[in-house]
């Protein structure tokens, strides 16, 4: 099948790339850009562990068609950080121990960041409503929820 | 994944145009939180994938000679974060709610969820009670369809192959208001629904002036309860009359059982979901 040309921005970078019509946006993060943060996990739409920002919303990059990117806008986990300083959400994560094994970690914090984008001071309920998609195979929900509350309320420095 | 080729549309005339060539081998896409999976799984092939949404026409809500319209690449988010939906089809709100996780609503459409005619689609219940009229496009021209013609079955429309959706309209009706939409899962989110019931009603001194029930889930396609409705018309409102309605929309459903519920279970509860409803909107 012909090759697709497509430009897109990733975490603030211009690039080009040919894609197969079949390619899907994760595969072309991990496995071209080595932007290995994006996580694969059912590959379906049920765990939010492959959440990408595109245009600044988001999406799962499971079910994106690398094709459908074109003239679009993607940040993923690593584009969070500003240099070597962390997103607050990501400090939020790191002081409330919000992490376990890690894989849904990249995932849920980006769903996290537009959640306080929408909604600034969220319930707790808010929180779970909202991060319903994002699944913790550890079951750790309880500091994830922590940590975003933390963050919302700008105490992302607080200790467990 | 198979392969297959994919075109990014950017007007209604090229879809159409594309369509008429293509016919059953060419699939639309917008989301594609469906058809991805589907073809993952093999259980549709397609030539092409043909993605409007990129199209500016097809995404919008506006109201307009007395009729509510929605452009059939409206995301599911656009519909929540819609003052007039929340304002004059507070059901369909409710439904967008419901409706898998932000992540998903991110990139699904409403047209989408219809087109896809799953018996478990989540705003086909609350559309069928608003009404909703379709407009669908081909090369041929412009028709209409009442959505309570659209589905046959599982997965299968009166939609032509050569034809899209192009709008869902609502005509304005202050019965639209007092709505309530409750989908029962195997859990409190991101579950394929097991059962679902959208109810609009208007009450007058006691009396059921007007009602109109869906359900989902609970019959081959999302599923108008007629007689039902026929029943309730003009009786007075008390305990009687509700138990004589929920025997009655069990005798109308026409449940299966899956991997998710029995027959019998869905049919014992879709009658608890209509007195839910009904309970909530009296």
């Amino acid at each position: 099948m012909k090759k697709i040309p497509i430009e897109f921005s990733i975490n603030g970078q211009k690039r080009e790339a040919f894609v197969n019509p079949n390619d899907l946006l994760i595969n072309i993060l991990r496995d071209d850009l080595y932007l290995t943060g994006t996580k694969y996990g059912c590959g379906i739409g049920e765990c939010g562990a492959c959440t990408v920002f595109l245009n600044n919303e988001p999406i799962l990059s499971c079910l994106t068609l690398a094709a459908a990117v074109d003239g679009k806008e993607i940040t993923t986990i690593e584009g969070l950080a500003k240099g070597n300083e962390l997103h607050p959400m990501q400090i939020a994560f790191l002081k409330n121990a919000a992490v376990q094994c890690g894989f849904c970690t990249p995932g849920m914090i980006l769903t996290a960041v537009a959640l306080l984008k929408e909604n600034p001071s969220p319930t707790e309920e808010e929180i779970k409503d909202y991060m319903r998609g994002n699944l913790c195979r550890c079951t750790g929900y309880v500091q994830i929820v922590k940590a975003i509350k933390a963050c919302a309320e700008g105490g992302e420095n607080e200790s467990i | 994944m198979n392969q297959f080729k994919y075109i990014s549309s950017k007007t209604i005339e090229e879809v159409l145009e594309i369509l008429k060539q293509e016919k059953s081998e060419a699939c639309i896409v917008a989301g594609c939180s469906n058809v991805l999976p589907y073809i993952k799984d093999k259980i549709i092939s397609k030539k092409l994938l043909l993605d409007i949404s990129g199209i500016e026409e097809l995404n919008y809500i506006k109201k307009s000679e007395g009729k509510l319209c929605i452009g059939a690449a409206t995301t599911i988010s656009n519909l929540i974060n819609s003052k007039i939906i929340r304002e004059e089809c507070n059901i369909l709100y409710q439904a967008a709610e419901e409706f898998a996780d932000p992540t998903i609503r991110n990139s699904a459409t409403i047209g989408g969820n219809l087109a896809d005619a799953s018996p478990a689609a989540d705003v086909a219940p609350p559309l069928l009670v608003l009404d909703a009229v379709l407009e669908v496009e081909s090369m041929d021209g412009k028709r209409e369809i009442s959505l309570k013609n659209f589905f046959v079955g599982p997965r299968k429309t009166v939609l032509h192959d050569d034809e899209m959706i192009v709008s869902i309209k609502i005509k304005d009706n202050s019965i639209n208001k007092n709505g309530c939409f409750i989908k029962l899962g195997l859990r409190q989110a991101m579950a394929i629904s097991l059962a679902t019931v959208a109810l609009i009603l208007e009450v007058e001194k006691d009396k059921v002036a007007d009602v109109r029930i869906a359900m989902g889930s609970i019959a081959p396609t999302p599923l108008r309860l007629i007689k039902v409705e026929g029943f309730l018309k003009n009786k007075k409102i008390d305990d009687e009359l509700i138990e004589e309605a929920v025997k009655r929309v069990r005798e109308e459903v026409k449940p299966i059982g899956d991997v998710r519920a029995s027959a019998e279970y869905r049919r014992y509860v879709s009658g608890i979901l209509f007195k839910r409803a009904f309970n909530k909107l009296t």
